[in-house]
């Protein structure tokens, strides 16, 4: 799995903020904001990943077991695939 | 045919640069007059563009960007040479090739519409080379007031030059600094709004700072009021306001960093108004510092 080049978290005024930057202007339209978990995970997620090795690192990181981890990352996924991130 | 080139150096918003071409064409820039620059030996050049006029060169299309009869066409030589090609109701005015840092420029012209391809081309390359130098363009007319500098911002045609005016008509102590393009850089932890060659319509251009104010998004509306934005929305008004080459990522985190920057410190206004002294009046009163 793959995310998109042109979506890139910027941290504005303390929040985590996915922002579209493909092209000359972005736009201040639907904006996903992600908890601290989800920020670390989109930052283990610049490279190619798989659900299993999200869950792996979140593991490694976060004192949670490997079945939460795998919930966590699957619930994750979804919502990033809804908001088209992934390619 | 004997032409003298000409080597002239200029500063904007305390970034130097040299341009390069033909003693006629040069001559011919006269709003850059308040910006040249004599002491090259005391500072760095942070980037040069010389210009001639000749064909344009084979290359592949990247994007593209159209304003009224206006075309940019983005594009690439090689892997390393970023390409810039103007139109004007489709006929190429301009082309500027440069490396990949953006410190070199080759600017051709075609010979049609020179002055207007060169304003263009310089202020790209301008803006592309001090991205990472904490320097933007915005797109705003700003005003000095008591000496703290305010912008307004909008999209064109919202009336940010006739509020400009009106402030400068009915408050004591203002004066415009830029009227379309002003530079906004931040030294020492805070943000100055410099002159710059590039002021639209209105020929405003002046070799000065002003320490930021204020920074106010307009809007036209039946009735004058005025509030504070959140710091997303002024994080983003404040991002459509500062042309950028955001799918560029070493571009992109520079414009982000000036953003955030400009948005937990300043912050943005937003003001819902007409073309009268009142919305002067009413802006003033919640957005200057005392």
């Amino acid at each position: 799995m793959k995310l998109k080049k042109e979506y890139v978290l910027r941290r504005i005024c303390g929040e985590n903020i996915i922002v579209a930057e493909g092209k000359e202007t972005i736009n201040f339209g639907e904006l996903i904001h992600l908890n601290d978990t989800a920020a670390w995970l989109w930052e283990q997620a610049q490279e190619e990943f798989t659900p299993e090795s999200l869950a792996k690192s979140l593991c490694e990181e976060y004192e949670v077991d490997a079945a939460t981890a795998m919930h966590d990352v699957s619930a994750i996924l979804e919502k990033w695939q809804q908001a088209g991130f992934l390619e | 045919m004997i032409v003298t080139m000409a080597n002239c150096y200029f500063l904007v918003a305390d970034n130097a640069f040299l341009v390069q071409g033909e003693d006629s064409i040069i001559e011919a820039l006269s709003n850059y007059n308040p910006f040249i620059f004599k002491g090259n030996g005391s500072r760095d050049i942070v980037f040069f563009m010389t210009i001639e006029i000749g064909k344009k060169r084979q290359y592949k299309q990247v994007s593209r960007r159209e304003d009224g009869g206006f075309e940019l066409i983005c594009g690439q030589i090689s892997a390393l040479n970023p390409v810039y090609e103007y139109r004007w109701q489709g006929q190429t005015i301009g082309q500027l090739i440069c490396s990949q840092n953006h410190q070199e420029g080759k600017l051709i012209l075609s010979g049609y519409m020179m002055k207007f391809a060169i304003d263009n081309a310089l202020m790209l390359q301008y803006a592309l080379r001090t991205v990472n130098l904490q320097t933007v363009v915005f797109h705003a007319s700003a005003i000095s007031y008591d000496n703290y500098a305010y912008m307004f911002l909008g999209a064109s045609g919202t009336g940010k030059s006739t509020h400009s005016r009106l402030w400068l008509q009915s408050i004591e102590n203002t004066e415009l600094i830029n009227d379309d393009h002003p530079v906004v850089r931040i030294i020492d932890g805070g943000a100055y709004v410099y002159g710059s060659p590039w002021s639209g319509k209105t020929p405003c251009y002046k070799q000065i700072r002003m320490p930021l104010g204020s920074i106010v998004r307009l809007h036209q509306a039946p009735q004058n009021k005025i509030w504070r934005c959140s710091n997303l929305e002024a994080y983003f008004l404040l991002a459509q306001s500062i042309t950028g080459k955001r799918m560029d990522r070493k571009h992109a985190d520079g414009l982000h960093e000036t953003e955030s920057f400009l948005t937990e410190k300043y912050g943005l206004w937003f003001l819902d108004c007409l073309p009268n002294e009142d919305a002067a009046i009413l802006c003033r009163d919640n957005i200057a510092l005392k």
